[in-house]
């Protein structure tokens, strides 16, 4: 072969396959590819509508949640995209609002306090999912159905130094002052379910340490902080090695988890959209979403597979 | 609110199968094959998609641009300056950075992740392109010119093909560059091997996945090299007599 | 545009960032990130530059030191970090032990090249009249590969300057990274202008070693070179397939 057909036939093989590449990558667009990503079904009451983006924030029971909506919604025939571990709520919420995602789910109690910034913490759960969505809804978004789990934030302690320490709630780390270690992400220390609060109505005034939201366990097993931001719904907590302090004036308020969505995506999508969504949200129990974050964070299976298993076992597939 | 549950609530099925089953995984060993092979079509083979995706895409369109700047540098010497300083200056500024300027503009999509790595390939592309063009002697142009052949033609089939050792040497490291910055770029667009990787320390350092991902993605970087070489070799067999 | 004002406006306050006084300030972080890379290329070039030299000098372990350099660009700079912090835990000397290696080779294969390729007739005249060996090497080999050596260095000096940023993904913090880290407390304005602070910094470590090497370059080389050998000639331009 001449020189120049070769290089042609180089140039037109690299073309071809990057034409293959990008024809299939618009549909494996996001990291996490669910296992149902290539199967979305035709027909169904999702054909033909727009393309949905979910977005999810930067820990665990968010990726599971993402997967769970976003598969629902692909066995309903929707064009689904999970943009995942976008960051925590401020910048999620942002993204939300400068239209990179169409939804994402939310808890009402952060939402509130981070993003709409009140300062009187509501009383109920209720009241907490009522004045959030009346936030959103002057922006333009709107809140579905929330779930029956809750999954706040909480201070957590090795039960060693719970013992050793007589603690059993947060009012009892005050005789700490200073010289407690706190440990928390980084939003931690500015947010009301946060220092600020735990300040305000603990009178607590402990050394913030700050830790990537996942290292918060080898932090307390290394003593690098004594007390640490947990979610009540970690998977670690079911081992007994850690006590939960309790939090009577409930400065880490009321969070069932919502997805925040778009009005102009929702009535684009149709009323099946927000069923789908209704349907997944009211099956997750508090020990559903334990067992689905032990899967992911424990045993280290995708957030894809694990949301997989659990609507195909609950018929949502 | 919530709409009533059927008093048993959910199925809550046995995900993936008895604890014992993650025996491995729980005690972080060094590598679980078993993990490697549960999660390949849903964690790790995508990665690897979108990371060959991602490398060829950048790689293409960097010497696409690259060749065009070469060329007419190689007619009009004075664009050799100004060019080699810009690309120089984007090829300095740390990956990190150069995404994270180029966020807020272009979004937290695939775009700014390419916009950034294109901008990694053109200083070398654009060196090595314009050398070789230059390195082919004179007296081999000379006799092109006096077979009657034009510039184009010259250019077409004496020049550039006596520069492709040289392109391809820049095609390889520019290659191998995207590969191993490519994994930065999954903070961005969430993309390709960075991703496992990623995932991997954002807790208790998942051993398994970070070593495979990595493991992957120098995998990938020597194949792609490879493969470059036995390109050039193909392409130009010449060199090859006299070794 | 509103938000690389913002960002240059976070510049002008050092980085603080009203209503989070605990947060490290810009020029804190900065010189931790310097300090940082400082360690890093200076262990890297007392380590490597001597092999590299030698080993030029004596004309052995071509294959070693061209492939080490093949090796290092392909090792994803994020993965051997997280290696080096999941085995080895976060402390400055773990960090810079990934440092290191990655640093170490492009130093060692361009000293290589950079003394193999010095004009044999010029260090046979040398050793001709008398030159022990260290001699040549330092006043023969050295000055002329002075181009590629920094070639070498300037190489490593950016890449350590680029990991350091990324070792804030890992855990480590101290550096500039942790701003970009941490866009939750910083703000994008904060981000973007950590991400400003780093590009200058890391092109006024390449203008600082730039400069360095042209001090250090002799005359006749300066004059006789008709361009510039920049950070990214590392090794050479032409390779054998």
């Amino acid at each position: 072969m001449t020189r120049t057909l070769k290089v042609i036939a180089a140039v037109l093989a690299l073309a071809s396959a990057l034409a293959a590449c990008g024809g299939s990558s618009k549909s494996s667009s996001h990291a996490s590819s669910s296992p149902s990503t290539t199967t979305s079904t035709s027909g169904g009451p999702g054909a033909g509508k727009p393309p949905v983006t979910i977005g999810d924030k930067n820990f665990t029971e968010e990726y599971v949640l993402g997967e769970l909506y976003a598969e629902a919604l692909q066995a309903k025939g929707y064009k689904v995209t999970v943009k995942g571990n976008i960051g925590s709520s401020e910048i999620t919420y942002k993204a939300l609002q400068a239209g990179q995602i169409d939804m994402y789910p939310e808890y009402t109690g952060t939402l509130l306090t981070a993003i709409a910034g009140i300062t009187t913490p509501p009383q109920s759960a209720a009241q907490a999912y009522d004045e959030a969505k009346a936030y959103v809804q002057k922006q333009g978004f709107t809140l579905l159905d929330p779930t029956p789990f809750y999954d706040s934030d909480a201070l957590g302690t090795l039960k060693s130094f719970a013992t050793k320490n007589h603690l059993s709630t947060i009012s009892d780390l005050r005789r700490f002052g200073s010289s407690l270690r706190l440990g928390g992400a980084p939003e931690f220390a500015t947010r009301f379910e946060g220092l600020i609060g735990l300040k305000r109505e603990y009178g607590l005034n402990p050394t913030f340490v700050p830790l990537a939201i996942g290292l918060t366990y080898t932090a307390l097993d290394s003593g690098k902080v004594q007390v640490a931001d947990v979610f009540t719904t970690d998977p670690q907590l079911t081992t007994g090695k850690y006590t939960v302090l309790s939090d009577p004036k409930k400065v880490f308020g009321f969070q069932n988890v919502a997805p925040v969505v778009k009005q102009s995506v929702l009535s684009a999508e149709g009323p099946a959209f927000a069923q789908t969504l209704n349907k997944v949200s009211a099956l997750l129990t508090i020990p559903a979403i334990q067992r689905m974050n032990a899967a992911v964070a424990l045993d280290h299976q995708s957030p894809a597979a694990v949301a997989h298993a659990f609507l195909a076992a609950n018929g949502l597939l | 609110m919530s709409p009533l549950l059927a008093a048993s609530g959910p199925v809550i099925p046995n995900f993936g199968g008895a604890p014992s089953t993650y025996a491995c995984e729980r005690a972080n060993r060094l590598f679980c094959a078993d993990w490697v092979t549960r999660n390949w079509s849903s964690v790790l083979w995508p990665a690897l998609r979108q990371h060959i995706v991602l490398t060829v895409i950048a790689v293409a369109i960097g010497f696409a641009i690259s060749t065009l700047l070469a060329l007419i540098a190689y007619r009009r010497g004075w664009l050799e300056r100004p060019v080699l300083i810009v690309t120089s200056i984007l090829y300095t500024i740390p990956s990190l950075a150069l995404f994270e300027l180029l966020a807020p503009s272009f979004g937290l999509t695939r775009t700014t992740a390419e916009i950034a790595l294109v901008s990694y390939t053109l200083l070398i592309l654009f060196r090595n392109t314009l050398t070789g063009l230059r390195e082919v002697p004179a007296e081999v142009k000379d006799a092109a010119a006096g077979m009657g052949m034009g510039p184009m033609q010259s250019l077409l089939r004496v020049e550039l093909p006596l520069a492709a050792p040289a392109i391809i040497a820049g095609l390889r490291i520019a290659t191998v560059t995207v590969i191993s910055l490519a994994t930065v770029a999954a903070l961005i667009d969430n993309e390709g091997l960075g991703v496992p990787i990623l995932t991997a320390i954002s807790g208790e350092v998942f051993k398994t996945e970070l070593i495979t991902a990595g493991a992957m993605a120098v995998a990938l970087a020597l194949i792609a090299d490879g493969l470059l070489v036995l390109i050039q070799r193909w392409l130009t067999p010449w060199t090859r007599a006299g070794r | 545009m509103g938000a690389f004002g913002q960002a240059l406006q976070f510049i002008g306050r050092n980085g603080q960032v009203p209503g989070a006084p605990h947060l490290p300030t810009l020029v804190h972080l900065t010189l931790g990130t310097v300090k940082i890379a400082a360690i890093g290329v200076g262990i890297s070039v007392a380590i490597a530059l001597p092999i590299g030299l030698w080993l030029g000098h004596i004309h052995r372990g071509s294959f070693v030191a061209i492939n080490l350099g093949n090796i290092w660009r392909s090792l994803p700079s994020l993965a051997v970090l997280a290696i080096g912090v999941a085995f080895l835990g976060l402390g400055l000397r773990n960090v810079e032990l990934a440092l290191v290696v990655l640093a170490v080779p492009p130093i060692i294969t361009n000293a290589y090249v950079a003394i193999d390729g010095v004009d044999r007739g010029a260090v046979e005249a040398a050793r001709g009249m008398g030159l022990t060996e260290w001699q040549i090497l330092r006043s023969v080999e050295l000055p002329l590969g002075v181009p590629l050596i920094f070639a070498g260095i300037r190489t490593a000096a950016l890449f350590v300057v680029s990991t350091t940023t990324i070792a804030a993904l890992t855990g480590y913090s101290g550096s500039l990274g942790d701003i970009i880290n941490n866009e939750t407390s910083y703000h994008l304005s904060g981000v973007l202008g950590a991400a400003i602070v780093i590009a200058a910094l890391a092109l006024v470590v390449e203008g600082l070693l730039a400069g360095l090497q042209r001090a250090l370059t002799p005359r006749g080389l300066k004059l006789s070179k008709r361009q510039e050998v920049t950070s990214a000639l590392a090794p050479l331009v032409t390779e054998p397939a």
